[in-house]
């Protein structure tokens, strides 16, 4: 008895706990109606693992939204990881027509379409909103021979061989070409010869530990070395100086001289052809949103500057962004369409 | 003695009764995850995160970590009883753990899990306490190179492990190699073996071959041994504790093997799987009893299990110190703490003490309470024994697939499953270890970026392999762990010989 006491135990638990990690994801058709709508809960989706960025985000949008009672129905976040978040664009291409999906994305979305990873792209979306941004940084060990990035500059003009960049993310993806934008727009030619050393995670020990020259990331990663002055910033990427404390102090790319930003972006998207009714509603409610107190206080406690943009005015910064990403990636012979 | 002062206002924090109730739920919550395949460390503390916005910091920390160390305690629950390593820090439990199990000491095995665990975790605590801030510069000290060379050892040494069976172990090693390269390749981007496949493009998870190696492959062969009515079950049972003898043999090897486990958790990126292999193949060549390594020799468990909880509070170093996550697990507990408003890194010791110290105060009361917990619940657990293998499979099958499931939602991994499932079989019908596959499929991908990454620093020159201190000593431990099986059986026939003649 007691056996299978506890083999009824064993299988009941672990089913609970693949309902509870498979997020109870739910199928459900469109429904024509809309002055109900949303009735049933709504599946919010991070494309990349609990704790990442883009989970961060959207965990954070839907508890503002649930305090703020904003909204009503039920707003479980779902993680859907893989292939740079490709696999979950997949997936919204399956739910084509959906009023009852919510993902996030940032500049991957349309990288990963452009260095072929995936065939569908950011126009394979309904963008809704496009709500923060974080900045590019540069940081170097604090005992570095270079002060200014324009030091890394002129080394790479000189020698494209002679600085090591790494990064947290792959090459072709965010961390190697914001570097990459920086230092086209200082007249660095040879872009292709500039070595970029891809680390998973642990970039920031290597920064650390001097095994490489410059360390290109965000600037939430860091704030912590840079507070203790283990490392030292020597630009971001922002058209502004932003945040306070030490962050303050950094100054940004364009002020030193090179006419150039770059901006980590994150936004809302539902699936292909979400209804109207939809896209009008999450419109209106982001935009009240951003308005809330609450809002404003998540963004400070993730140093996230704000970066609204409606549905419209986001479609168009796209369409932009993606031009301009193409030019680097074809540059570097990573142009994949 | 600062730090004691500062180590006493982190148990006032741990001892408070929600904090008490917290670390006993990670801690319990931890080992039910760590026991069930596919469900490892990561996923407990990510099915947490929700809750943490609810918790506040403290407690929040103190359960996710509670929830690691508990799975470090659980994991090998199921390495012992059914030859199911519940994640990859406990492969290294199936080698002794099981066989043990089999002649009939799974009492002893189950027993000697918790308290070699106990100690490892214990003492990783009282290093921390005072070793935190100089392990964390020491670790800064790998770079790509000694990286490549820390995982070539880890892999030789692993594949180098059956006496006598070197080709089998590599051919094993090599197999887990050629899985590790699919996916996109972070140095160029470009994806490899992916067939248009997109799950395929973030590689094969280490735990889908896991599940498949050793749940499957288990399954397969009790299928057969059913048929030929082979399979005994165990139906009496013993008191969960070890013998005096037990005891004297692995006393030295548990105390060796956690210094050992915390140091390797430390680096970012290495863990608790490379932490426990390495700590099984060092006992296996410096015990007398090595011959009995593998068919079931008590230290062979107690090293590996003491090395693993030991990694788990070393991996918390690089986060708590740094802000850079150590392991998979770690990321998400960082993502948790930045969602809370707190910045991990050097200035969170100084700007957070209680919850800092905090934390490692709940892990010395947290390693003593899953002791507690865990070795009544192994008497209970023992008793999966004595279940007809015409249930335990078809159940041990079903929570292969739903583990497999939970690790990405994907139907992919079902497939590969199979697939790998079935080669698992034949590589034991064949008699090749599975144990170097699994390392090399965790650390191949690693070791080929740190390889190319240190080629690309040292624009070609393979002179970088050999520049630190570091790599050479790592170097010169590669050929040892090769070379040592062959040259002590020639001393020992020598020995023999020159007995024969006296």
């Amino acid at each position: 008895m007691r056996i299978k006491k506890m083999v009824t135990v064993v299988v009941v638990v672990s089913l609970a706990l693949s309902l509870v990690l498979s997020g109870c994801t739910q199928k459900q058709a469109s429904s024509g109606g809309n002055a109900d709508y949303p009735k049933r809960p709504m599946e919010f989706i991070a494309p990349g693992g609990a704790g990442g960025g883009w989970d961060l985000t959207i965990r954070t949008v839907a508890k503002v939204l649930q305090d703020t009672k904003l909204v009503s129905v039920p707003m479980p976040v779902t993680n859907r990881p893989g292939g740079g978040g490709g696999v979950n664009l997949a997936y919204l291409q399956e739910k084509k027509g959906s009023d009852s999906i919510i993902s996030v994305y940032s500049p991957p979305l349309i990288l990963i379409n452009l260095n072929g990873s995936t065939d569908f792209s950011y126009k394979d979306t309904t963008p809704l909103a496009r709500l923060i941004a974080d900045y590019g940084v540069f940081v170097v060990a604090k005992d570095s021979k270079f002060q200014t990035i324009n030091d890394v500059m002129e080394a790479l003009k000189k020698d494209p061989k002679s600085v090591k960049i790494g990064g947290n993310s792959s090459a072709g993806s965010m961390d190697h070409i914001q570097f990459l934008m920086m230092a086209k727009a200082a007249g660095v030619k040879n872009l292709k010869e500039i070595d970029y050393v891809s680390f998973q995670e642990s970039g920031a020990s290597q920064i650390l530990g001097g095994h490489i020259d410059l360390f290109s990331t965000g600037l939430g990663e860091v704030q912590g070395l840079l507070e203790s002055g283990d490392l030292k910033a020597l630009a971001h990427t922002a058209e502004k100086r932003v945040g306070t404390g030490v962050v303050a102090e950094i100054p940004t790319v364009k002020e030193q001289g090179i006419d150039a930003t770059f901006v980590n972006w994150r936004g809302l998207f539902g699936p292909p052809e979400m209804p109207d009714y939809a896209v009008k509603y999450w419109t209106d409610v982001l935009a009240k949103m951003v308005e809330t107190e609450e809002w404003k206080e998540a963004r400070e406690r993730n140093n996230w500057d704000d970066a609204y943009l409606d549905a419209d005015e986001f479609k168009a910064f796209l369409d932009k962004t993606n031009e301009d990403y193409k030019g680097i990636l074809e540059e570097i012979g990573m142009l994949k369409k | 003695m600062e730090i004691l002062s500062y180590l006493l206002n982190g148990f006032t924090v741990a001892l408070k009764p929600m904090n008490l109730m917290w670390v006993t739920i990670g801690g319990v919550l931890g080992t039910i995850v760590g026991m069930l395949p596919g469900l490892g460390p990561a996923t407990g503390v990510a099915v947490l995160l929700p809750l943490t916005f609810t918790m506040g910091p403290e407690a929040s920390l103190i359960t996710m970590a509670g929830i690691y160390y508990g799975a470090m305690f659980g994991g090998s629950r199921s390495s012992i009883l059914i030859n199911t390593p519940g994640d990859g820090a406990a492969i290294a439990a199936t080698f002794d753990g099981y066989p043990m199990a089999q002649n009939g000491r799974a009492e002893a095995a189950l027993a000697m899990s918790a308290i070699a665990s106990f100690i490892g975790g214990i003492l990783a605590a009282i290093v921390m306490v005072f070793v935190a801030q100089p392990v964390a510069k020491f670790a800064l000290k790998f770079g790509p190179a000694e990286y490549f060379m820390l995982m070539v050892f880890a892999l030789s040494a692993t594949a180098s492990m059956a006496k006598g069976n070197l080709t089998r172990g590599f051919i094993s090693m090599v197999l887990g190699l050629m899985i590790a390269t699919v996916g996109i390749d972070a140095q160029s981007g470009l994806e490899r073996f992916t067939f248009g496949i997109l799950e395929l493009q973030t590689g094969i998870d280490f735990l889908v071959v896991i599940i498949a190696v050793y749940a499957l492959g288990e399954v397969f062969k009790a299928f057969k041994m059913i048929k030929e009515g082979k399979k005994k079950m165990q139906t009496k049972f013993g008191k969960i504790w070890i013998t005096k003898e037990d005891w004297k043999r692995s006393k030295w090897p548990i105390l060796r093997s956690a210094p050992l486990g915390f140091f390797i958790g430390a680096l970012p990126g290495a863990g608790g799987t490379m932490a426990s292999l390495i700590a099984y193949n060092n006992e296996k060549q410096l015990s007398e009893h090595s011959d009995e390594f593998g068919k079931g020799a008590i230290e062979g468990l107690a090293a590996p299990e003491s090395a693993n909880n030991a990694a788990s509070v070393g991996a918390l170093i690089p986060m708590l110190t740094l802000g850079i996550p150590g392991s998979g697990t770690t990321a998400v507990m960082m993502g948790a703490l930045l969602m809370l408003g707190l910045q991990p890194g050097p200035m969170l010791f100084q700007q957070h003490p209680n919850l800092a110290w905090g934390l490692i105060a709940s892990m010395f009361i947290g390693n003593m309470i899953l002791a507690i917990v865990n070795i009544p619940l192994a008497g209970v657990l023992v008793r999966v024994l004595s279940i007809p293998p015409k249930i335990l499979y078809p159940i041990i099958l079903g929570l292969a697939f739903v583990g497999t499931y939970a690790i990405s939602n994907s139907i992919v991994d079902f497939y590969l499953l199979v697939i790998f499932g079935v080669m698992g079989y034949f590589m034991s019908k064949t008699k090749i270890p599975t144990a170097p596959l699994i390392l090399a499929v965790i650390v191949g991908n690693s070791m080929e970026q740190s390889f190319r990454q240190a080629l690309t620093i040292s624009n070609g020159s393979y002179g970088i392999f050999f520049k630190s201190t570091i790599s050479i000593i790592l170097f010169i431990l590669t050929i040892v762990s090769i070379m040592y099986p062959f040259v002590r059986d020639k001393i020992k026939k020598k020995k023999s010989v020159a007995g024969l003649n006296n």
